[in-house]
């Protein structure tokens, strides 16, 4: 993801802004990293240069 | 909006793990645009943010890149989204986010262009679905257009009484090998669509049937 999309992302939810931390980029754009709420402090992975915004509980790795 | 049913979640994460699962297969089949959604992306001043909601393997997204300056594509399957971003190699400026319909992640007053299409047929209740049209006007901005549409009774697959309400069913997708594989669908009847929109937060400009689903073009109500 572009670096500038943070302009427009929200935590999906509360709808707060979120804090980018990088663990990995390429020029602009971002490759690995995480957007963390300002608000709840939920952390939304960066994985292959698609954050993953789904609510927590229908992530991958939750519990089923 | 407030807390979720858990159960619901679980659903809705039931849906994307079995696009997950078929995502290959389901892209093959789903490569032309469709026309309602060709018409609408003519009527729409060009520029601004896009935003196709539910975008799959990004078949609309491209034409959505055509009509604004960055179109975002949003699925909850993050194997259709590789789909997408394969088939969109050479297109500019697309953006993909994985995110739940219900919950957009996406600040308020954003979105020029929005398309909701085939998609909130899969969310599991009722008050999901009004909320996620809810998200939808949430998110448009004060001049900003969106199409919605659903599955509805009207489609020749179903012989569904004409009695103005929809239901609940499960859609079995056959893979090349033979397995199937269920899929959670509302379909709508139209009068039960139209009266989801109107109770919803966007200003519907109007509502039609087309080729087997409801289809509504609406406004930010603000």
């Amino acid at each position: 993801m572009d670096e500038d999309l943070m302009d427009i992302l929200c935590c999906p939810l509360d709808k707060h802004e979120l804090e980018l931390e990088v663990d990995e980029r390429e020029g602009e754009e971002i490759i690995a990293g995480r957007l963390i709420c300002t608000e709840c402090g939920e952390a939304y992975p960066i994985e292959d240069g698609i954050p993953n915004l789904l609510p927590p509980d229908m992530r991958e790795d939750a519990p089923a | 909006m407030g807390e979720t049913d858990p159960d619901d979640h679980r659903m809705r994460a039931c849906v994307r793990e079995v696009y997950d699962e078929i995502a290959s297969h389901f892209s093959k089949t789903r490569a032309n645009p469709w026309p309602e959604i060709e018409a609408f992306l003519d009527d729409v001043s060009p520029g601004g943010l896009g935003l196709d909601v539910g975008c799959g393997n990004g078949r609309h997204l491209a034409l959505v890149a055509d009509r604004t300056d960055r179109a975002l594509g949003l699925d909850a399957s993050r194997a259709l989204l590789a789909e997408a971003r394969s088939r969109l190699s050479d297109v500019g400026e697309v953006t993909l986010l994985q995110g739940d319909a219900a919950g957009l992640p996406l600040a308020a007053g954003t979105v020029d262009v929005g398309l909701y299409v085939a998609t909130i047929h899969h969310l599991p209740d009722r008050a999901t679905r009004r909320a996620s049209v809810d998200e939808l006007a949430r998110v448009l901005a004060p001049d900003g257009r969106a199409l919605v549409s659903a599955w509805s009774t009207t489609h020749d697959r179903f012989d569904a009484p004409d009695d103005g309400e929809g239901f609940d069913t499960t859609v079995d997708w056959t893979l090349p090998d033979g397995r199937t594989v269920p899929r959670f669908y509302h379909i709508y009847a139209p009068p039960e669509f139209d009266a989801d929109l109107a109770a919803s937060d966007v200003a519907v400009e109007e509502t039609f049937v087309s080729s087997g689903n409801c289809f509504a073009r609406v406004r930010s109500d603000g």
